[in-house]
């Protein structure tokens, strides 16, 4: 027993005296190691805003900012404020480091980590410096990664955003929902603010899209730039519209579109790869088509066994050109595969024809589900040559 | 253990009793932080240091250190040292420091030191120990710094950090990868062996009587066993 008392007491001694060696040390060292991790924040910092001093970071909580800034931070100098902007949607998850001066223009740009190994991103950041908010868009895309690039671009206009609400200052940060809802609802009062995407079964020409009100009101028809308001008796109500009555036109047209249900019985052959088949009376088709789940690799299906297939809604003209396309249902990986389902993905198929829907830009990190989307437009051309060859 | 001279306390550690080379200790480190000369040359800075301290702080208190709970005591001081390391390192080499990372904290348990704690200071005086820690840690960091040179130059194609050009084509980046680095080490331990005449190991000097496990192994398992010649 005394001995052990002995023991634990030198064994305390011990402790206590290398803990007191380790106070001091770490009271010497803990200011230089703080000194040095600001430093290299700072080093992050400087390398898009090169004339900046030192920074400090800003507290955001009163702020109301786009949702792509993570962290701002202040030329303590009153140079400009850096931004960390992370980008989300569509794969194209980017961290983005942005230097705005305080006259408004970009000091630098640069991505610092993308869900991919970096790519082209890493060094396209250097193609803003200088530019302010009206010269960003014209800045050139990566080529083969247009998604990336607005995204980055976004990103951009958000740190611009950013130092201008930090200075006092206001601007539009409203989502791109809200934007559409406000155009919407500008072009058509009378569909009191409640509009739904129509799936456009008739080429309608030069129409990017078109919203129905839901109480029956009319439509709004979105060309360009343009929201034009159509009463559902063919009455334009947007002003300063060239050519109204084409889109009295349009209306009539939607309004006669009657959709003939084919059956798919009489093709044996189409009913593994085709859900169900409609015809237009202008003799356009409106097909839902199956694609491999969890996608396609060289060739086969890279997930036989599974039931889960791409669900894909597309209407086709007479001469094979896609009018419009919708993802119906989807089970592929969440936060990969998945981004089939936005519309910044099935919306490039609008507009393609046989000879180029292939021509699209890959979700980024699951090229095998983009494979298994396009398999299921190529099933719907293909089905659509056996429905031809069934009518003759 | 009869009393050696200065000179050959810090000798000993630095070809004839090298921790690495003839002692086989350390390995984990040795392996991992060869494959840049500049971390296999701050890991052996970083352990001198540390070797040093502990060897001076044990000897210091080998005597009032109680026998039955001397390895809890090396380890807090050991552990204590180390971390007093790491925070300067940190300080004030933070490049040094992101490079070896959590090789860092494994000096700790490095048994280099743990084994010269056991081995030496616990039996010798303040001024021995403070010279086998110098001699140890000077051994160890020549032999981590000779092994870098050859896997970094044949390697990478550069010294500490420095490239080569004319080796640039004669890459062998297999030198890099773990079984570069037992090569290599299986290539240093046989030189040593061949530059000393096979007489560097001198195994009855530190066998049993020094070895780390001496105080729970049954004395003389390793005669019996016919493990030492």
């Amino acid at each position: 027993m005394k001995n052990s008392i002995k023991n634990l007491t030198v064994f305390v001694c011990i402790c206590t005296v290398i803990t007191v060696l380790l106070a001091i040390t770490n009271s010497i060292t803990a200011p230089i190691i703080e000194k040095n991790q600001n430093a290299s924040v700072n080093a992050a910092l400087l390398e898009v805003m090169p004339e900046g001093k030192d920074f400090e970071e800003v507290d955001l909580t009163e702020y109301e900012l786009p949702a792509t800034v993570a962290e701002v931070f202040r030329e303590t100098e009153g140079q400009g404020y850096v931004a960390k902007l992370v980008t989300a949607g569509y794969g194209s998850d980017m961290v983005v480091m942005c230097g705005v001066n305080a006259d408004g223009v970009v000091t630098g740009a640069v991505c610092t980590a993308s869900n991919e190994t970096l790519g082209k991103e890493k060094t396209y950041g250097e193609g803003f410096t200088g530019k302010n908010a009206d010269e960003v868009d014209a800045v050139d895309t990566i080529a083969g990664a247009t998604k990336t690039t607005e995204a980055y671009k976004n990103a951009v206009k958000d740190a611009l955003n950013t130092a201008i609400i930090l200075g006092g200052g206001s601007v539009d940060i409203r989502t791109e929902e809200e934007i559409l809802a406000d155009n919407l609802n500008a072009a058509l009062p009378e569909g009191e603010g409640s509009f739904e995407k129509w799936f456009m079964v008739e080429q309608l020409d030069s129409v990017d899209a078109v919203y129905a009100a839901e109480n029956g009101a009319g439509y709004v028809f979105v060309t360009g730039e343009q929201f034009v308001g159509v009463k559902a008796d063919g009455t334009v109500v947007t002003d300063g519209v060239t050519a109204p009555e084409s889109f009295a036109g349009f209306v009539a047209t939607i309004q006669a579109s009657v959709l003939e249900d084919i059956d798919l019985s009489v093709y044996p052959d189409l009913e593994a790869t085709v859900v169900s088949a409609k015809k237009t009376a202008s003799g356009s088709y409106v097909l839902e088509t199956k694609g491999a789940g969890y996608g396609i690799k060289g060739g086969d299906e890279y997930h036989p066994a599974s039931n889960e297939y791409i669900r894909v809604r597309v209407s086709v003209t007479p001469d094979f050109k896609i009018i419009d396309c919708l993802t119906v249902s989807e089970a592929e990986t969440d936060g990969l595969g998945d981004a089939c389902a936005d519309e910044s993905f099935y919306g490039q198929f609008a507009g393609k024809s046989e000879a180029d829907y292939t021509e699209i830009d890959a979700i980024s990190g699951a090229t095998l589900t983009t494979n298994g989307y396009i398999q299921a437009i190529e099933r719907a051309f293909a089905a659509i040559k056996v429905l031809n060859g069934g009518a003759q | 253990m009869k009393e050696k001279s200065s000179l050959s306390v810090f000798l000993n550690g630095i070809i004839k009793e090298n921790p690495v080379l003839v002692l086989v200790l350390g390995t984990c480190p040795t392996l991992a932080t060869t494959t840049t000369v500049n971390g296999a040359f701050g890991m052996g800075i970083a352990a001198l240091v540390v070797l040093i301290c502990s060897n001076i702080f044990i000897s210091l208190f080998r005597k009032i250190i109680p026998e039955t709970m001397r390895i809890p005591c090396y380890i807090v001081i050991i552990a204590g040292f180390v971390t007093m390391v790491k925070m300067l390192v940190q300080a004030f080499l933070p490049d040094l420091y992101a490079t070896l990372g959590v090789y860092l904290d494994l000096i700790t348990v490095n048994c280099i030191i743990l084994g010269r704690a056991e081995m030496f200071a616990s039996k010798n005086t303040v001024v021995s120990s403070a010279l086998d820690g110098i001699g140890m840690g000077i051994g160890f960091t020549l032999a981590l710094t000779v092994m870098a040179t050859v896997r970094e130059v044949l390697g990478a194609a550069s010294f500490a950090g420095i490239a080569i050009p004319f080796m640039e084509s004669f890459k062998i980046e297999f030198m890099t990868k773990a079984p570069g680095g037992l090569l290599v080490y299986g290539l240093l331990i046989a030189l040593i062996h061949v530059v000393t005449h096979g007489k560097a190991p001198v195994k009855a000097s530190f066998s049993c009587e020094g070895c780390i496990h001496s105080a729970t192994c049954v004395s003389g398992a390793c005669k019996r066993e016919g493990v030492e010649s």
